[in-house]
């Protein structure tokens, strides 16, 4: 790593940014859970988004509502705008695919074609409703890069292992999909570079000052 | 007035958008091509205006209309983005690669990106869709795969026999000893040795004694059920593992491959002989904590053919 990449203060949320991104992703998330409920005819439940600065290499720390011995399986997409540049990850349980299967009304065998049909669908509605959401309210257009399969039935520890890295912190959001009368818990986990949280924080103080 | 800067940035546009190598097609709510661009006339064959309000699936029938449908359906109802990856299908459409001489594709692999595109009442009639050429990718990443399961069997594959090697087969003797536990399965376990191994090295060469050897994979992987795990547990030695199985089972089947082996004659470098083989068998028993000890017990037992006068089966005492 090089040492200039190294920051020589980490960077602090207040309390006041952090619940202006909750109170953003919130907004956002309500925007996707009014989607999804039209598209799958099903009632979101909408909690609290956690949003938490972590050291890259805690990142599985992120996914508190997950078991982190149990196989899972993750999509992650990039996006880059207005020099804000993340990952949105899309993780859930493999003992949750019947019910999100069932969800999506999918019908036939169980394949690992499947298997990857379905991460793709579920992270194509739920990463691009919460990206739109975002996107307008923080006054911007993201490009999307293509989903790719992170990896498939390892746990979560295996999962988001991330590699070299010039950056130390990442500031995460994480929502917790729930279906009303549905046992389905599936994740979804927004990274931001570290350089993206200084922009973010100009963009949001603009929005605290009104 | 238009600015003719303008208008000059909007031609050069278009120009980019009809040369890019990248295929668009736009379609209307009815799934009817409005637009097509040189990537989709060259690679396809077809002229834009011969494709011109025609279905999309009528163009294409190679594209699953169920799939491709919920996807377009997805982008107008909630008028986002939506992608696909040649992951999930190799292609959307399918068309030859850049390289139809020297590739090792047949097709293009493609991704695709969906979008919606707002009409002046703010409702998403029209979709536009994107095709990537990502057959390079696609090829290296499959070509990646496929080396690292070659490798990955090659690691567990002993080079003489083509039976498993040791180390692999003791992890499966492992598993199948958790397995039989969890479930209450029995299972037993097959160790042979080929007798009086050594003369045969020293009388006619290694060469001689490795054909033994690799007939005698050959006739084990012939023999067994393709449920059962054979291996070469060390320099004449195999085992055997036979899950859900009897050692009074084990027994059966250890005596048919005895006779058999002694029955054939094997032809190496001019050199014609027979051989026999000692067999031991053990089945697995509650007491054993330690897959050592199942081992242990088929080893004994192929121990006491041996004294006995080599060309036979034991079942171990434990089994008794």
């Amino acid at each position: 790593m090089k040492p200039e990449a190294i920051r020589a203060e980490p960077i602090v949320l207040s309390d006041i940014q952090r619940d202006c991104y909750q109170e953003i992703a919130n907004v956002a998330m309500g925007q996707a859970a009014d989607l999804l409920a039209r598209l799958l005819n099903v009632f979101v439940e909408l909690p609290i988004p956690q949003v938490n600065l972590f050291e890259i290499t805690d990142l599985h720390m992120a996914l508190q509502s997950l078991d982190q011995e149990e196989a899972a399986s993750a999509v992650c997409q990039g996006f880059a705008g207005d020099g804000i540049t993340g990952e949105a990850l899309i993780i859930f349980n493999d003992s949750n695919f019947d019910d999100i299967a069932r969800l999506m009304n999918y019908t036939g065998e169980h394949s690992e074609a499947m298997h990857v049909e379905l991460l793709m669908d579920v992270a194509n509605i739920l990463i691009g409703a919460f990206l739109k959401g975002l996107a307008e309210q923080l006054d911007l257009a993201f490009s999307q890069g293509h989903p790719a399969v992170l990896g498939q039935h390892k746990p979560i520890r295996d999962l988001l292992r991330p590699t070299h890295q010039s950056w130390h912190q990442t500031l995460a959001i994480e929502i917790i999909y729930a279906l009303e009368n549905h046992p389905v818990n599936c994740d979804l986990l927004l990274l931001f570079t570290e350089d993206s949280i200084e922009v973010m924080n100009k963009k949001i103080a603009y929005l605290l000052e009104d | 007035m238009t600015d003719p800067q303008t208008l000059r940035d909007f031609h050069w546009m278009l120009e980019i958008l009809q040369t890019i190598d990248v295929g668009l097609v736009v379609i209307d709510d009815e799934y009817r091509i409005q637009s097509w661009n040189a990537f989709m006339e060259n690679h396809s064959g077809r002229r834009a205006h011969t494709v011109k309000a025609k279905n999309l699936y009528d163009v294409f029938p190679e594209l699953p209309k169920e799939w491709f449908s919920q996807k377009v359906e997805t982008v107008r109802q909630l008028n986002i983005r939506a992608f696909t990856t040649w992951e999930q299908r190799p292609y959307l459409v399918r068309f030859r690669t850049y390289h139809p001489i020297t590739s090792t594709a047949e097709h293009m692999y493609q991704n695709s990106m969906l979008y919606p595109l707002m009409d002046t009442k703010g409702s998403v009639s029209f979709v536009a869709i994107v095709i990537f050429d990502v057959t390079d990718i696609a090829t290296s990443k499959l070509a990646l795969q496929q080396a690292n399961s070659e490798l990955a069997r090659l690691s567990r594959t002993d080079a003489l026999t083509q039976l498993f090697n040791r180390g692999f087969w003791q992890e499966c003797l492992y598993r199948e000893m958790q397995r039989s536990r969890r479930h209450g399965h029995t299972a037993s376990l097959i160790i042979f040795d080929v007798d009086h191994f050594k003369p045969v090295n020293d009388t006619h060469g290694h060469t001689v004694g490795d054909e033994v050897l690799r007939h005698l994979g050959r006739e084990t992987r012939k023999n067994v059920r393709e449920t059962d795990i054979a291996g070469r547990y060390g320099g004449e030695e195999f085992g055997v593992i036979l899950p859900e199985t009897s050692a009074a089972e084990a027994l059966v089947f250890a005596e048919r491959f005895r006779k058999l082996i002694a029955s054939q004659t094997i032809q190496a470098e001019g050199v014609e002989l027979s051989i026999t083989l000692s067999l031991g068998i053990a089945e697995i028993d509650e007491n054993m904590k330690q897959v050592e000890e199942w081992i242990s017990a088929a080893d004994a037992a192929l121990y006491v053919s041996k004294d006995e006068g080599r060309n036979r089966v034991t079942v171990s005492s434990q089994n008794r």
